[in-house]
């Protein structure tokens, strides 16, 4: 590890390929204890290396299911490396499965895997190397469980396609970012292509961070011979790039698929090369997994994930509601937020476990950075880690005791820290007060490890009607602070509090603000408005060049208020006429206006059944006489959802539902979108749906059954292979002495099949659903 | 690629029979299969072989690949990001979604079609396991032989493929063979047939 960063170094080179030269054609972990003479000599032949990896790729318990122990083929592997006489790196590649929401492997049973490796080697190798990565969120996995199980050096590298991407569509810049927060030692790509088509990618990593840089590019691309994968490149051709790569400012060099000792010992010439990096500017950005958003000009944090003074978000966050957050989330994501903040933060829940569930759902659907704000540091540490990105967390103030909980989870997961302008005793009045306080926090985060450019401070916004003169104080400290080159946040409708026309004040202090230096407004999104006073100081103050954006969204608005930045609807759409043709046509936009106006002359009752239910109706028949299709059954069922919803807040309590479904997907099977359509039509009859999800294991759908009490649990089943675990579900539920009537559906069900494993009704499709349940299951 | 040869295939798959759809469907049609195609999330992965397979060397495979001369294992997908579109519209516009999963099933089937070119006209049509009432659990050596992890598509313990956009196949070089409805397990009850269509082709119904 000496002088790493300082001087070239050179890694070894491909493995399964030189396998597959000997004619091996098995599982080559097991190679370490039947072949070990030739693992031996391909480690042997690499020794002019300064690393040698084990021949230890697939070594975990989710990957390897063979014949011989995990601790056995680890100890081997080092063994068989250590012939070489060099530092021994142990290879960690992927798991194999992939990891939820899209798969069902969870972050913590990946963390487990790479932990229980780790555990086993930390003692025996000289450091671990984490290859061949194309989702980062796995690779975090990975790092974090070597990070806490050993103390050895980690070098971690990723694959990239043609795109410049990973397969799950992270940039070099947010790789080199999030592994670079995470404190691996060198990060860089291996596999993936040929040199040539890597160059653009470490040109792009040499400029994303400080940190040693390491290349193990294939032999080129692949070309395919009767059946075997053979690479091509010439040596001469392999080596120049090498040299290009070192003469760029890459730390170390190898090779991957395809490369032999030969290639390795010819790149060795570069060893001893000092490495030259070129200085450049840290900004500061936060990021997910697939995008990320430097904090320059002006970017809008939405602020609708905070309970405080939103009963529903409340509600929602008391009963596990995440479904609702998620929609939140998603809706401030349309509107045009750059950053989410999320705070669920009540008295008399665990915010850390509410924390870590809403980060998780939150993130499957919406890819804006969060910002993880909270005053709990189990509750930001549980967020910070399963983030798949790097967060805002929100925040420190100049509290030493608050900094000396919250800095030591930043620094380990390299997220940016907000500061506020305050301490024990309040917020100071003045501003040279509030900017001495910043300064404090950004020599605390320093001592910390934590630098600059990962902190930003908010200089903390009162209210005019209280504390009028200190609002100029807050924008001056704004520029203050500016001033030792970090960037800012407030939340800007605080200012307005208890006085009359509460916008008209927001987005005046928000321009105030906003030129003063103000980086990221803490607002609501969706208002109109806020947004577009943003959109116009970016064409006031030069950053929106050219006013394109501005001109983009603002070209067809002729009246100058009220603005509106909602995205156009798809296409021009006709108008429908009253309530029973908007359903008809499934015109979801239009349901609620007209549901209201449909209420101003009928009680609630009679828009459910002499309206809505005769639209469904009317357009449920022409979908069973193939007059009209799936897509207009939905958009009916959508737009009749709306407006059922409309209706339901003029319905006495406990009238507003027909009743209560569980539905589900079973353990297994993760194909949903029979489900989900059995939902909305559903919903749109005004039956309340508890959805269960995908790869429901029983237990969870006994517990949900006997707990709601609901008419009917429906269950779908998409393959022949998950059918046998719906028959367990239905022997679960009838063994737990639930009498709930259960309904199955799904591709390859039928009647017959319904009745053989126990279940009670086979419905064709969503429609038939409702009415077997209408029928014979409503009273 | 050519969407308008794709439409029909989508409308299938909606459900549609005999009707020619409004021109609001149609062109919602027409933008998903844009933007899903500008994604270009398209892998397609593949190991030919000689020699047959063991797992190959039975019903109805054995059947199918006679007289091919080699044969290809492939896995191919329209990756992750096509999911998880298809997912967050479920949220925001149901209609949407079930049109996106429609068109990225018909644009997956077309985009490997005519990767398949490239193996000659001589060629059988992709037989994935499942067809026919073949066992699933057939992908399982198909995944082992052409390790489509480095196309992002795993494999879980039930043998479901993810992401769901993705098909794990067989094609026989050396031979012609189309999709007929003959060995299929649902003929019998089949939603299609019944209204005088196809799951597949159903350009040429």
């Amino acid at each position: 590890m000496l002088r790493l960063g300082k001087e070239v170094k050179i890694f070894d080179g491909g493995m399964g390929s030189e396998f597959e030269r000997l004619g091996l054609d098995g599982n080559p972990m097991e190679y370490n204890i039947t072949h070990a003479k030739e693992v031996q000599a391909i480690h042997r032949a690499y020794a002019c290396a300064d690393y040698i990896t084990a021949n230890s790729f697939g070594l975990n318990r989710i990957k390897y299911k063979g014949a011989y122990g995990l601790r056995e083929l680890a100890m081997r592997a080092i063994e068989n490396a250590r012939v070489a006489g060099k530092e021994v790196f142990f290879d960690i590649g992927p798991t194999g499965a992939m990891l939820a929401p899209m798969g069902t492997l969870s972050f913590d049973e990946a963390y487990d895997a790479f932990a229980e490796i780790a555990e086993m080697t930390c003692e025996l190798v000289d450091g671990y190397i984490a290859e061949t990565f194309s989702d980062l969120y796995e690779l975090k996995a990975c790092v974090l469980a070597l990070r806490e199980h050993s103390n050895k050096p980690i070098f971690a590298t990723m694959t990239f396609d043609a795109s410049q991407r990973t397969l799950t569509g992270s940039t070099p810049e947010i790789a080199a970012a999030v592994l670079e927060g995470l404190g691996v030692d060198a990060l860089g790509v291996n596999c993936s292509l040929g040199p040539k088509e890597l160059l653009p990618v470490v040109e792009r990593l040499l400029a994303a961070t400080d940190l040693p840089i390491i290349v193990q590019p294939n032999c080129g691309l692949p070309v395919l011979e009767n059946g075997k994968t053979r690479y091509t490149l010439p040596l001469e051709e392999f080596d120049a790039y090498a040299r290009k790569f070192a003469e760029m400012g890459v730390s170390v060099l190898g090779g991957c698929c395809g490369t032999t000792p030969a290639f390795i010992e010819r790149i060795a010439a570069y060893r001893g090369m000092p490495v030259v990096r070129q200085n450049r500017e840290r900004t500061t950005m936060l990021c997910s997994s697939v995008r990320s958003v430097e904090i320059d000009g002006v970017r809008i944090c939405g602020e609708r994930l905070n309970p405080t003074g939103k009963p529903k978000l409340k509600e929602a966050i008391l009963a596990g509601d995440y479904d609702y957050m998620v929609d939140e989330a998603v809706r401030q994501q349309e509107a045009g937020a750059d950053i989410l903040d999320l705070n669920v933060g009540l008295p008399k829940t665990d915010e850390a476990v509410t924390m870590a569930q809403a980060v998780r759902k939150i993130q499957e659907y919406v890819d804006l950075p969060l910002s993880i704000d909270s005053s709990s540091a189990q509750a930001i540490e549980k967020g910070v880690r399963y983030y798949n990105g790097i967060p805002l967390i929100n925040s420190v103030n100049g509290e030493q005791e608050v900094m000396d909980r919250v800095f030591p989870i930043a620094r380990k997961y390299g997220a940016v820290v907000l500061g506020l302008t305050m301490d024990g005793n309040g917020v100071p009045k003045t501003a040279e007060d509030r900017l001495a306080i910043a300064e404090r926090i950004i020599a605390g985060a320093a001592r910390y490890g934590i630098p600059r450019h990962k902190v930003m401070i908010d200089t903390l916004v009162l209210t005019a009607s209280a504390e009028q003169q200190l609002v100029a104080e807050t924008v001056k400290a704004l520029a203050l602070v500016r001033g030792l080159g970090v960037k800012t946040a407030l939340g800007v409708s605080n200012v307005s509090f208890g006085l009359p026309n509460r916008p008209l004040l927001n987005r005046t202090f928000l321009a105030t603000a906003m030129a003063s230096g103000l980086n990221m407004p803490i607002m609501n999104p969706s208002d109109g408005e806020m947004v577009g006073t943003v959109k116009a100081y970016g064409v006031l103050s030069g950053m929106d060049a050219g006013a394109e954006t501005y001109i983009s969204l603002y070209r067809d608005t002729v009246a100058a208020n009220p603005v509106s930045v909602a995205p156009a609807a798809s296409g021009e759409r006709e108008k429908a006429e009253g309530l029973y043709d908007c359903v008809r046509k499934g015109r979801k936009d239009q349901a609620e206006g007209f549901a209201r106006e449909e209420l101003k002359t009928r009680a609630p009752l009679e828009v459910v059944n002499d309206v809505l239910v005769r639209a469904l109706t009317e357009v449920g028949d022409a979908y069973e006489q193939g007059k009209t299709f799936l897509p207009q059954l939905i958009s009916a069922a959508e737009a009749a959802k709306v407006a059922f919803a409309v209706v339901s807040e003029f319905l006495p309590k406990g009238k507003t539902s027909k009743g209560k479904v569980v539905l589900a997907t079973v353990k297994g099977d993760v194909h949903d979108i029979g489900k989900n359509i059995v939902k909305v039509v559903l919903e749109s009859y005004g039956f309340t749906v508890i959805d269960l999800g995908k790869d429901t294991p029983s237990q969870k759908i006994v517990e949900a059954c006997l707990a709601h009490k609901p008419l009917a649990v429906g269950l779908s089943a998409l393959m022949t292979t998950t059918v046998a675990s719906m028959e367990e579900t239905v022997s679960a539920l009838k063994q737990a002495g639930c009498k709930t009537p259960v309904f199955v559906g799904g591709a390859v069900l039928t009647a017959d099949l319904a009745k053989q494993i126990g279940a009670d009704r086979y419905t064709r499709d969503a429609l038939e659903f409702v009415k077997v349940l209408q029928a014979d299951y409503c009273k | 690629m050519n969407f308008s040869e794709i439409r029909p295939q989508v409308y299938t798959y909606l459900g549609y029979t005999s009707f020619v759809p409004d021109e609001e469907t149609d062109d919602r049609i027409l933008r998903a299969l844009t933007a899903l195609d500008a994604l270009e999330g398209f892998r397609y992965l593949y190991r030919a072989y000689t020699e047959m397979p063991a797992f190959l060397r039975k019903s109805p495979y054995e059947e199918f690949l006679r007289g091919c001369g080699s044969v290809v294992l492939c896995v191919t997908t329209l990756g992750a990001e096509a999911d998880k579109r298809i997912k967050l519209l479920a949220r925001t516009d149901m209609t949407e979604s079930v049109i996106w999963d429609a068109c990225a099933s018909a644009l997956l089937e077309a985009r490997a079609d005519a990767y398949e070119k490239n193996f000659g006209e001589d060629r059988t049509y992709r037989f994935c396991p499942g067809y026919g009432g073949t066992s699933v659990a057939d992908v399982r050596p198909i995944f082992e032989a052409v390790r489509p992890e480095r196309i992002g598509v795993t494999l879980d313990d039930s043998n479901y493929i993810l992401p769901s956009k993705s098909m794990a196949g067989i094609v026989g070089i050396g031979k012609r063979a189309e999709k007929t409805c003959g060995d299929c397990m649902l003929r019998e009850r089949c939603g299609y047939r019944k209204e005088g269509t196809r799951c597949y082709d159903s350009a040429k119904k």
